[in-house]
């Protein structure tokens, strides 16, 4: 039996609530970025999903200007990881205390 | 649905004189990029390139403003007054951000070409963010202008602070964007369109009503985030003063507008109201109301958090919160407007509003740089204390552009303030009335912080040395063309409002 429409967007929803949640919880910064790229993911199978169902290639499309841009931030985004782990010798986003009220 | 892809696919529909302003842009930080590698010593040749390109582009948008067709590439770009005006908001932020700059550059150690080469793809992704007409575009642009500002926040790579803004800037705004993709995906779902003028066609008769709002609730969410609204507002203090001032300035202005001009589309054209359809009226009634509560509390909070800061760039974070606050209620105007002429004029005012907004406080942040000395360290209202008459100039400017902010009358931010929230009290609306009542009521509260770094700057005495700064060539000319835009919005705002709200109305024909 073929999965129906409605079982990939329960996974995307889950996938990407998993991610939410992970974002929320953790502390380490590397490990709240791969919960963002979960995220992104699960959007991807919505749009699959979406495409698959209406026939219609624009939601694959959008898929590969996700991926691409998914691939660009994460190379600006372990940059600045790295940086700010070279002045503070930590990736705990607890330790980016010195902005604070 | 296929047939349709497929002929378009044939006839693809090229318009470059329709993307020419976002195209010499990008050109400029291309080159600015290439200069840069090859005399990697320069200082202001990139500064230089990225104006003139700033310069020509802006002539391109005047020269096309009104005469094109009102959509090219098969409807992806739109040529609309929305476009027109917030690219000019995107084209003024981004040539005074550079100005402003200057000064941090020649002080810090900067690498001058990757910046303004930033800079300039940033001003790319705003323009994109403002002419995209599908949400594909819109997505790239805002991901254009994320990426390029996640670095420039991060640019003192020796400093921890600015290490700090750019990682928590990084985190919060990749979580936003997955909000808002989300948010995309499952409007492309309920709809089966990602062009603009398509959903708005079939917001009365979607596939999925329940996805289309879910997919709008996300959308605000992730909206909310990039524009700086209550609840979605935590990392804006602790961004807006870690980052390099010049970066706060642009990030305070730029991409707030540019956040703004996908935001009014996707909900103002793209989720009209439909009033014989029951589904329709609750979708624009319930984003209607979420706009709102958002509205009253992001100018509530960010008004009275302010009034507790102790650092002048905290401060115009949280005053910058509060101003996304009273930008909102000219959009939830535009929302209820009862004609396509009346919706075009609120629209306009909302971009009229973050000009105002740019103008003033670029001129604000164009001081508090000067000031600030190397590595931003003197931006407590305590090194403001008794500068007033040791350093008249900047003293005046300074207190005009905080009456601005503040909206006295005479200037930008009066202007500003009234052509917001007269959109809302025309609606009719015991709910927008509220809004605006609450507005006023900010206003007032918003006296008290402003007004105290005016007394702080006058009225203390200062125990430590201090001797005014030489006010270098480029800070004074940025202090000159904001004082003059203060004055000038706030006198003459007839012919720019009249030009923002001229051109040609997309997709009229929707709204009935």
């Amino acid at each position: 039996m073929e999965p129906s429409l409605s079982t990939y967007l329960a996974l995307s929803g889950i996938l990407f609530t998993i991610g939410a949640v992970g974002v929320i919880f953790k502390r380490n910064a590397i490990g709240m970025f791969m919960c963002i790229e979960l995220m992104l993911n699960a959007v991807n199978l919505t749009f699959v999903a979406f495409s698959r169902y209406y026939e219609d290639v624009t939601g694959q499309l959008f898929v590969f200007m996700v991926m691409s841009v998914a691939a660009a931030e994460a190379a600006v985004g372990l940059g600045i990881i790295i940086a700010f782990f070279r002045n503070r010798q930590s990736v705990d986003v607890d330790d980016a205390s010195i902005l604070r009220n | 649905m296929n047939t349709i892809l497929l002929m378009d696919l044939i006839k693809p529909d090229p318009n470059i004189a329709a993307v020419l302003p976002e195209m010499i842009v990008a050109i400029a930080g291309i080159l600015a990029m290439l200069y840069d590698s090859f005399v990697p010593k320069q200082r202001y040749v990139t500064g230089a390139i990225s104006l003139i390109g700033l310069a020509i582009s802006a002539i391109f948008l005047y020269s096309m403003w009104g005469d094109l067709p009102e959509t090219s590439w098969n409807g992806m770009v739109a040529n609309d007054n929305l476009r027109m005006s917030f690219s000019f908001v995107a084209l003024f932020v981004s040539a005074m951000t550079i100005l402003v700059s200057s000064v941090w550059i020649d002080r810090e150690k900067v690498p001058v070409g990757e910046y303004h080469a930033l800079l300039m793809f940033a001003t790319f992704g705003m323009m994109f963010m403002a002419s995209g007409n599908d949400l594909v575009i819109m997505f790239l642009g805002l991901e254009t202008l994320s990426i390029a500002t996640y670095v420039m926040a991060g640019l003192r790579k020796g400093d921890l602070k600015s290490n700090e803004s750019a990682m928590k800037y990084f985190i919060l705004g990749s979580f936003a964007s997955a909000f808002l993709l989300y948010g995309m995906a499952l409007i492309y779902g309920a709809t089966g369109a990602t062009n603009i003028t398509e959903i708005a066609a079939k917001v009365a008769s979607p596939n999925f009503p329940a996805l289309l709002l879910v997919g709008g609730a996300m959308l605000i969410v992730g909206f909310g985030f990039k524009v700086a609204t209550v609840p979605f507002h935590v990392w804006t203090p602790d961004v807006y003063e870690g980052a390099p001032s010049p970066v706060t300035a642009f990030m305070m202005a730029g991409p707030k507008a540019a956040a703004f001009a996908s935001f009014v589309r996707i909900f103002v054209l793209g989720f009209p109201l439909v009033a014989s359809v029951p589904a329709a009226v609750f979708l624009h009634e319930s984003w209607i109301t979420a706009l709102t509560v958002m509205a009253i509390l992001t100018m509530t909070l960010g008004n009275i958090a302010a009034i507790v800061q102790n650092n002048v760039k905290r401060m115009l974070a949280y005053s910058s919160i509060a101003h996304a606050g009273y930008t909102l209620v000219g959009f939830i105007g535009a929302g209820m407007a009862k004609t396509p002429e009346a919706r075009d004029a609120a629209i306009a005012s909302v971009a009229f509003y973050m000009l105002t907004y740019a103008v003033t406080n670029l001129g604000a942040m164009a001081i508090v740089t000067l000031l600030g000395q190397k590595n931003d360290r003197r931006t407590e209202f305590e090194d403001y204390n008794g500068i007033g008459f040791k350093s008249p100039v900047l003293a005046f400017s300074l207190s005009l552009f905080m009456l601005s902010l503040l909206g006295l009358p005479l200037t930008a931010g009066f202007m500003g303030k009234v052509l917001v929230f007269r959109p809302a009290l025309e609606a009719g609306n015991l709910m927008l009335a509220v809004l605006v009542v609450v507005a006023v009521v900010n206003t007032a509260i918003s006296a008290y912080y402003y007004l105290r770094l005016i007394v702080v700057m006058f009225f203390r005495e200062r125990t430590t040395d201090w001797t005014a700064p030489k006010i270098p060539f480029a800070i004074g000319a940025a202090l000159v063309i904001a004082i003059a835009g203060v004055f000038y919005f706030g006198i003459f705002s007839n012919g720019v409002i009249e030009k923002f709200s001229k051109s040609a109305p997309i997709q009229s024909a929707q709204v009935k």
